[in-house]
């Protein structure tokens, strides 16, 4: 029996001409906290997407546990509701308050009847802090309520790895501060995350393993620590240099 | 002056027997028009280009040609051809079922388009499948869209609704035309006749209208601007 949680062997994904990811494999053990961090327009998204097959890859395969989402006649539905994804513009369902977008799926995708439905949707909205927006709507909530409540749709149906793409990109300080104390919480219950993000002093806080990302392919891995002090290769080097700039003024 | 409005208490019960077929077809099409609407609006966003081709024809019929020529075509060609003989009332209901249905998928595709990439991501993320997302997610929300829309399809219905004369049916202008032949009092008759779809589309508009601002979804307004 093997704890590796999610797997991605040799995925290649094309738009066009253009090759957006490009033989990109990675492998996510229980409890494991991975971030990856890279220039815009470098295909982390896609990649990310692509794991949890909302994007299909061109080639390669992707394995949640031991099932391989890639093969033909995967039943895909199954599959992402073990997977909870946070997207960069949050995408929130825009007719549902947050209770109704944390309790949709629990009763359509795990059938859970009404009253356990809701008794686990107040808990996901308590745990991420959101519970005093049980009953707004998107519009209602700041982007960091709204990316909360975001994060309380993935968690609540207790998926084995929550995917973040750049969960804090489209807010202000403030608000990311809230979001990086929730994610921040998720990662010292051990939840399984893969995230995509710059927030630099966050991933060094709760990171075990940074993934460099470039021209639609891993460059460079390590940890936190091997980042900060000395990255191999000159790209990184001069990515985390403009990046701790950047961070060291805010 | 008031004589010339004698006709209504004497007449009254050719004006609501004519008043009733015309709420009833109004209704009828316009709420059969919505259910084949929306599966044309899905067919045509999901279904491949034989389903969209199919689509277009049906479409451009409906919307191509005069209502009268498809009540007719539907009266009395299609009898012809497949021997079975049509109750002119159910040709009536699903020809104006079928052509209001080919405008609302116009309506209803649009109104999803605007909610479509960002929802049915988010609603697959959830391991909900399309269909479902389509139904939880992607429709309710096309269809507070498209009330207006819809609510302009129901007037143009209504007034369309005068057609069903070609079919020997008897909608409140038969009606008109009913009394006018007995009293030859014409523009009292229409006046009248005019005044009630007036009310009853204007009733109708502002409930439509009630109904849209308590199931507009808060900033949804502001994000389609």
């Amino acid at each position: 029996m093997t704890d590796i949680v999610m797997e991605a062997k040799n995925v290649y994904k094309n738009y066009g001409k253009t090759e957006v990811v490009k033989n990109v494999s990675l492998q996510i053990r229980k409890g494991d906290i991975k971030l990856v961090f890279g220039p815009s327009g470098s295909g982390k998204s896609t990649f990310l997407r692509c794991m949890a097959m909302l994007t299909m890859p061109d080639k390669g395969e992707i394995y949640l546990g031991e099932e391989c989402l890639t093969k033909p006649g995967v039943d895909l539905n199954k599959a992402r509701a073990r997977i909870g994804f946070v997207f960069q513009h949050i995408y929130l369902f825009r007719h549902l308050t947050a209770f109704g977008n944390v309790e949709l799926a629990l009763r359509q995708v795990l059938k859970l009847p009404k009253e356990q439905a809701r008794e686990r949707t107040l808990a996901a909205l308590k745990e991420v802090k959101v519970f005093d927006c049980i009953n707004k709507y998107p519009a209602q909530m700041s982007g960091g309520q709204a990316q909360r409540v975001g994060i309380a749709r993935a968690l609540a149906r207790n998926p084995d790895i929550i995917l973040l793409d750049e969960p804090t990109s489209a807010l202000d300080p403030e608000l990311t501060g809230e979001v990086i104390d929730t994610l921040r919480d998720l990662a010292n219950e051990g939840t399984t995350m893969l995230i995509v993000s710059h927030e630099m002093p966050f991933a060094r806080e709760v990171a075990e393993e940074m993934i460099f990302y470039d021209e639609g392919t891993i460059l460079e891995t390590g940890t936190p620590e091997h980042f900060f002090n000395a990255p191999d290769s000159d790209r990184a080097k001069k990515f985390m240099t403009r990046i701790i700039y950047k961070t060291t003024r805010e | 002056m008031f004589e010339q409005f004698q006709f209504i208490p004497l007449h009254y019960n050719l004006i609501l027997q004519g008043l009733q077929l015309t709420l009833e077809i109004t209704l009828f099409g316009v709420f059969l028009g919505l259910a084949v609407g929306i599966i044309l609006a899905v067919g045509d966003l999901y279904g491949n280009k034989f389903t969209k081709g199919i689509l277009a024809v049906y479409v451009e019929f409906f919307r191509g040609s005069p209502l009268f020529i498809q009540l007719f075509l539907a009266e009395y060609t299609v009898p012809t051809i497949t021997h079975i003989p049509i109750d002119p009332y159910i040709t009536a209901f699903l020809v104006f079922g079928l052509n209001s249905a080919a405008y609302q998928k116009g309506y209803i595709k649009g109104a999803m388009e605007t909610v479509y990439d960002d929802q049915m991501a988010a609603g697959l993320s959830t391991g909900m499948s399309r269909i479902q997302t389509l139904r939880h997610v992607i429709i309710p929300q096309a269809l507070r869209i498209v009330i207006p829309s819809w609510t302009n399809e129901f007037c143009s219905l209504t007034k369309s609704s005068s057609v069903v004369a070609y079919v020997g049916l008897f909608d409140l202008v038969g009606a008109g035309r009913e009394i006018i032949g007995q009293t030859y009092n014409v523009l009292p008759v229409w006046l009248f006749v005019g005044l009630i779809y007036l009310v009853w589309i204007t009733g109708f508009t502002k409930v439509m209208d009630v109904i849209y601002d308590k199931k507009k979804i808060p900033g949804v307004d502001l994000l389609m601007q």
